[in-house]
């Protein structure tokens, strides 16, 4: 029961660690705290799930659209809306807000407010000490492990990725010594999009696809971003997986109707003792 | 923060009258409309005034202190709560359960944003996002004294007072009208006396206003509990006046709601956000026969907003008023 719980903190917190990368990377960056993400979950979770279903299209291509989707909407949202107000991120929090209900409303309009179950895209479950864990599960930990290493990489070896946190660092003086804020802004919103389609395709086979369904991730990834600190991967993933860890743990062994609730606990707490978050570095 | 550019309303002094001719009309309109409008349009209109208290408070809070918050819903739905729980458990009479509702709302907002306030820019508005959630959540959950998802029944009107009975929808009217002049005078009185003025100085520059030895956190936390005691107590008219509550009539959507009426109108200038509850409720009226395009068409029309002209209705008439010169 104990690790059974365990495993399944594990799984959910690591899909709120993959949002809140891209969240972190974007807040510390650009300065908004990117509501929108929470739509493009949603979109994106609809997307994989007709092209898997209606076209009958293989997993992976339903992946690969719901990330090209996600992606190209980040992209489109911040070059013709937040770009618009840079500097002027009080604008770009109310637009943000305003974008997520958006999207989260059009999904009601265009596909019903009706859960939807995605198929299984791996079939089966393997024993471990007397308690089952469906191969799913496992797929979803590998991914999850296997993007935060490519987007570590790509953070620290990569060009782009030094300009990126040149600009988390400084923007003005990233600027000064050449680069090209719009396109490191760009860069981070596409990525940021990507990661949100991923976990969200990744993680609705397990529960369903429902317009609500990127509520709660949001608001948790936004707790994990806070928790974990700017600018910092290893505090989005400590803070990912504690969160997930806390939630499943607490709903058993204090209140399941407060599961949801433990985040807003934490975050307090957190913030009472450490205001810079757990990895903050300002 | 500044850059939603608000009112210099330091800039000029205005005639008196002129003050007072658009709050002067309004009131006499809404005075005369149980008189000539059917009842569906008077039941509407208390909506609208009741959104009219909850945005002006809420101005008070974002507007002219500063910090953007997500959670007025909140305290507009744990006033409500309070004071039908009062009168139903405790059997309080409204009259008592009324300000009773207030105070706790106002402690409870305090002892929120005290610590909450010392958190900078957006890690405070994600802050009071979470917190209107986790009160919808509480809320929802403890079925045993909300009534939960079922909803709260067995609300009673308020009791009759000087004769008149505030069980009818007339007597309702006026009694939300009476309060709405009441509150939202005194949130004129206080914008523009000297606690209004320092709200003003924090928002502007906080930091300056701190170094002239203003104790900003005190004044903020204190805007921001007295817009939620306000909202607290329109939440407990609400609550006796539809005498059904239910969480969700205080989740997310009302505090989003009340974020774009205020912007509508325009932040920081009291008179707009009252002007932007009465434009958002009748058009959302008006939008009844499609309830799914709802939202859609108000985020998508706060979207606009920001784009044209993010200091709301009053911005533009700002704007009329400088061409003009």
């Amino acid at each position: 029961m104990l690790l059974q719980q365990i495993i399944n903190g594990i799984i959910i917190g690591s899909s709120y660690a993959l949002i809140a990368l891209g969240l972190n990377l974007i807040w510390s960056i650009t300065d908004i705290a990117d509501f929108a993400q929470g739509g493009i979950y949603v979109i994106a979770a609809y997307v994989a799930y007709y092209v898997v279903t209606a076209a009958k299209l293989p997993f992976i291509l339903g992946w690969l659209c719901a990330i090209v989707i996600g992606g190209g909407l980040a992209y489109l949202i911040e070059r013709f809306l937040y770009r618009r107000w840079t500097g002027k991120s009080r604008i770009q929090l109310l637009c943000a807000i305003a974008l997520f209900f958006l999207m989260a409303n059009l999904a009601i309009l265009l596909f019903t407010p009706k859960a939807k179950i995605f198929p299984a895209y791996v079939q089966g479950a393997f024993n471990v000490g007397g308690f089952t864990v469906s191969f799913q599960r496992v797929v979803v930990l590998l991914v999850s492990a296997a993007l935060f290493v490519v987007v570590f990489l790509f953070i620290m070896k990569t060009r782009m990725g030094k300009a990126i946190r040149a600009a988390s660092q400084d923007r003005l003086v990233a600027q000064v010594v050449g680069i090209n804020i719009h396109t490191v802004n760009s860069t981070v919103f596409v990525l940021g999009g990507m990661l949100s389609a991923t976990a969200a395709v990744l993680i609705s086979p397990l529960y369903a696809v429902f317009p609500a369904m990127g509520d709660l991730p949001l608001l948790k990834s936004l707790v994990v971003v806070i928790l974990g600190g700017f600018g910092s991967v290893a505090g989005v993933l400590v803070g990912g997986l504690g969160l997930g860890l806390a939630e499943s743990l607490g709903s058993v062994y204090i209140s399941s109707a407060y599961q949801h609730g433990f985040a807003f606990f934490v975050l307090i707490l957190v913030l009472m003792f450490f205001p810079k978050g757990l990895f903050g570095r300002v | 923060m500044g850059d939603i550019k608000l009112t210099a309303d330091t800039l000029k002094p205005v005639p008196v009258w002129r003050r007072f001719l658009v709050p002067g009309i309004i009131l006499i309109l809404l005075i005369l409309v149980p008189v000539f409008a059917s009842e569906y349009v008077v039941y509407v209109a208390v909506l609208a005034i009741i959104y009219a208290m909850l945005a002006g408070s809420y101005d008070l809070t974002t507007g002219y202190a500063g910090p953007l918050t997500f959670c007025h819903g909140a305290f507009y739905g744990l006033g409500a709560y309070a004071s039908a729980l009062l009168t139903i458990k405790a059997s309080f009479p409204f009259w008592i359960a009324f300000p009773i509702s207030g105070i706790l709302v106002f402690i409870f907002a305090f002892i929120i944003g005290y610590p909450a306030l010392k958190l900078k820019g957006h890690y405070f508005a994600v802050t009071t996002f979470f917190f209107g959630y986790f009160v919808y959540l509480v809320l929802l959950n403890s079925a045993k004294l909300t009534g939960g998802p079922m909803g709260l029944r067995g609300i009673q009107a308020p009791e009759s007072f000087f004769g008149i009975n505030f069980a009818t929808l007339q007597g309702s009217y006026y009694l939300t009208l009476f309060f709405a002049v009441l509150f939202l005078g005194f949130l004129y009185f206080l914008v523009n006396s000297g606690f209004g003025r320092m709200l003003v100085a924090i928002r502007e520059n906080e930091d300056l206003a701190e170094a002239t030895g203003i104790n900003t956190a005190l004044f903020k936390v204190l805007a921001f509990s007295l817009g939620a005691a306000i909202a607290g107590m329109t939440g407990s008219l609400f609550a006796h006046f539809f005498r059904l509550l239910h969480p969700t009539t205080f989740a997310w959507m009302t505090s989003e709601m009340i974020v774009i009426m205020a912007l509508v109108g325009g932040l920081g200038t009291l008179i707009g956000p009252i002007i932007g509850a009465f434009i958002v409720t009748f058009i959302l009226e008006i939008m009844r026969f499609a309830p799914e395009y709802r939202y859609i068409i108000w985020s998508l029309a706060l979207i606009i907003i920001l784009i044209i002209e993010p200091a709301g209705l009053m911005g533009i008439v700002r704007r009329l008023q400088r061409r003009k010169r």
